[in-house]
């Protein structure tokens, strides 16, 4: 798969004009201006979208399923994230959300907030159960996971082994619903609709399994004006959603939306909630120096207020929180999960990895340590000639980042403005 | 030719300057991992190096960190200016520390700096001269690591 290497954002060549708002938004310094247009690296991309957020032509584009990927599937089956229930007015409940997904086409929609809880109560019972090491990460942040695989792969021991609740999800429906429908599974197509232009990279290729159980992801953005049709086509629908709430939300699960929102159920814990791409990358580096020991558990999710700040939603993220807020407080802590089940999935096995998550680390200056070193010195001493005003025109996003890309082979220092002027 | 090949580097770190706490070990840090380092090497290092670090911000007016990388071993030397240590043999004990409150409050002065740093260096020399400051020197030996 091809798709392996390559990030899960694109760049559209008719639409980037080569100016530089991508280059300094990107946390891990994955983009180079070439020959007029932004190019991602595939290697150091962790897909977290600042990108997409920065980009004034809306030029960087999310590759997440489309609606004709969908037709290859006889039975399609779709589990939103929470993060939906805050994209539409004060008045729609997450129940007419549902509804109307299956109007647009969806044959089946499971609601997720109950397998958020389910998520909850198993990563409490392996702090319980696990004392070390210190602080554990959750798992439910893409970004975090390919972040710690790549920048800090020591830390990838902290990332507890509970699937996200999008994937124990998944392998519930693709578990029982063959047998239940009487079809067979590759009939079955389970898509995630999310805010998360990396929910897609997680699926075709996963951290923390073989395969992932969903088949797809879909763009809030992209099903926003279908589901807004459908909601106001459908009156009746609505009426019946006010008088017969048919589905179940958990109060605990219904906030996992928002950054703090996995936090929120651990009680008995002591935890740390962090949002925001720089932030995490902050206390990441703090952990990997020893510290946060005293922690049990660190939440991080790299988009700004968690989930609900996702570059591919629609509402603001303000409005969206305040929505979300008010369902969780109208939830209470109302849970829905039983523990007896909980602790049968817990001792099967099933809510946790399969396998380990993988180091990866990043691509070192060179193979051989030796020569790795005399790089590091020139780099050095190539940055010291460069002017430091970063400002992107050589393509890369910053002075340190040319000479690196000098060292590295990929550059030439003649690419800087300023060097040529100044005739050195 | 090879054997020679080194990076130098030095930092300055300025006492009660919290504000940057973390910076240099962070920049050995990442710059290990470009050297290809094993993560192993690079928590050990990180850990020392933060410790060193956070010695000089807390307790000293200012600090030198001076950090070697040859093919074989990292060395990184602190020598700082400031109140040194009485008594090294105490200071060395796990859970001793002459942290104030406020930056207990901060979560520093568990009096697991020291030892800490012992534990993750090959090699520790520590020198200490009353009223006048104190001299780190720690080495990781990187060598039969192995590339990653």
């Amino acid at each position: 798969m091809t798709e392996n290497i390559r990030p899960s954002l694109d760049v559209s060549t008719e639409k980037c004009i080569g100016c530089i708002h991508c280059l300094a938004s990107c946390p891990t310094r994955a983009i180079r201006i070439k020959k007029g247009k932004a190019r991602i690296i595939g290697e150091l991309c962790i897909n977290c979208g600042e990108c997409i957020r920065f980009c004034p032509h809306n030029a960087i584009e999310a590759r997440t399923t489309s609606f004709s990927d969908l037709d290859s599937f006889k039975y399609k089956v779709a589990i939103p994230s929470t993060v939906l229930y805050g994209q539409f007015d004060n008045a729609t409940l997450p129940s007419e959300i549902l509804v109307a997904l299956r109007r647009i086409g969806f044959d089946y929609v499971y609601e997720i907030s109950t397998i958020c809880e389910l998520n909850n109560a198993a990563i409490e019972k392996y702090l319980y159960e696990h004392h070390k090491p210190r602080p554990l990460i959750a798992s439910t942040c893409p970004v975090v996971v390919r972040l710690i695989q790549r920048r800090y792969p020591s830390l990838c021991e902290l990332i507890a082994p509970i699937e996200p609740p999008r994937e124990i999800a998944a392998k519930i429906l693709r578990t029982t619903l063959p047998r239940l429908l009487k079809i067979t599974p590759a009939e079955i197509g389970i898509i995630h609709i999310t805010p998360c232009p990396a929910k897609m990279v997680s699926i075709n290729r996963p951290a923390t399994m073989a395969r992932s159980y969903l088949n797809g992801a879909l763009s809030i953005r992209d099903i926003y004006g279908p589901i807004l049709q459908a909601l106001q086509q459908s009156q009746e629908d609505t009426i019946m959603c006010h008088l017969f709430p048919e589905t179940l939300f958990s109060g605990i699960g219904l906030g996992t939306a928002l950054s703090g929102g996995e936090t929120r159920g651990l009680k008995n814990h002591r935890t740390v909630a962090v949002s925001g791409v720089r932030d995490t990358i902050r206390v990441l580096d703090q952990v990997e120096s020893g510290l946060l020991k005293d922690v049990d558990m660190l939440e991080c999710t790299v988009c700004p207020d968690g989930c609900v700040g996702g570059p591919l939603a629609v509402e603001n993220r303000f409005l969206a929180k305040s929505r979300i807020l008010r369902l969780v407080s109208s939830m209470g802590e109302r849970t829905v999960i039983n523990q007896s089940d909980m602790n049968l999935l817990y001792h099967e096995d099933f809510l946790s990895f399969h396998h380990p998550v993988i180091p990866v680390g990043t691509p070192p200056l060179d193979a051989d340590r030796a020569r790795a070193i005399e790089k590091a010195r020139e780099r050095d001493k190539l940055s010291s000639q460069l002017p430091h005003k970063d400002c992107g025109a050589c393509g890369a996003p910053d002075c340190w980042t040319l000479a690196e890309d000098v060292v590295r082979g990929l550059a030439e220092l003649s690419d800087c403005p300023f060097m040529n002027k100044e005739g050195i | 030719m090879r054997g020679d090949t080194s990076f130098q580097k030095d930092f300055l770190i300025m006492g009660g300057d919290f504000t940057r706490a973390g910076k240099v070990s962070c920049e050995i840090k990442n710059l290990l991992k470009e050297l290809g380092h094993s993560f192993h090497v690079v928590r050990r290092v990180a850990i020392a190096a933060y410790e060193a670090e956070m010695n000089v911000i807390m307790y000293a007016r200012k600090g030198r960190f001076d950090l070697l990388i040859t093919p074989n071993k990292i060395q990184m030397t602190v020598e700082d200016e400031g109140p040194g240590i009485d008594d090294i043999d105490l200071a060395m004990r796990e859970g001793y520390s002459t942290a104030t409150k406020e930056m207990r409050e901060l979560g520093f002065g568990a009096g697991m700096g020291l030892p800490n740093i012992k534990k993750n260096s090959d090699r520790f020399i520590i020198t200490s001269e009353p009223d006048r400051g104190t001299r780190l020197e720690m080495t990781i030996l990187t060598n039969g690591e192995g590339l990653q």
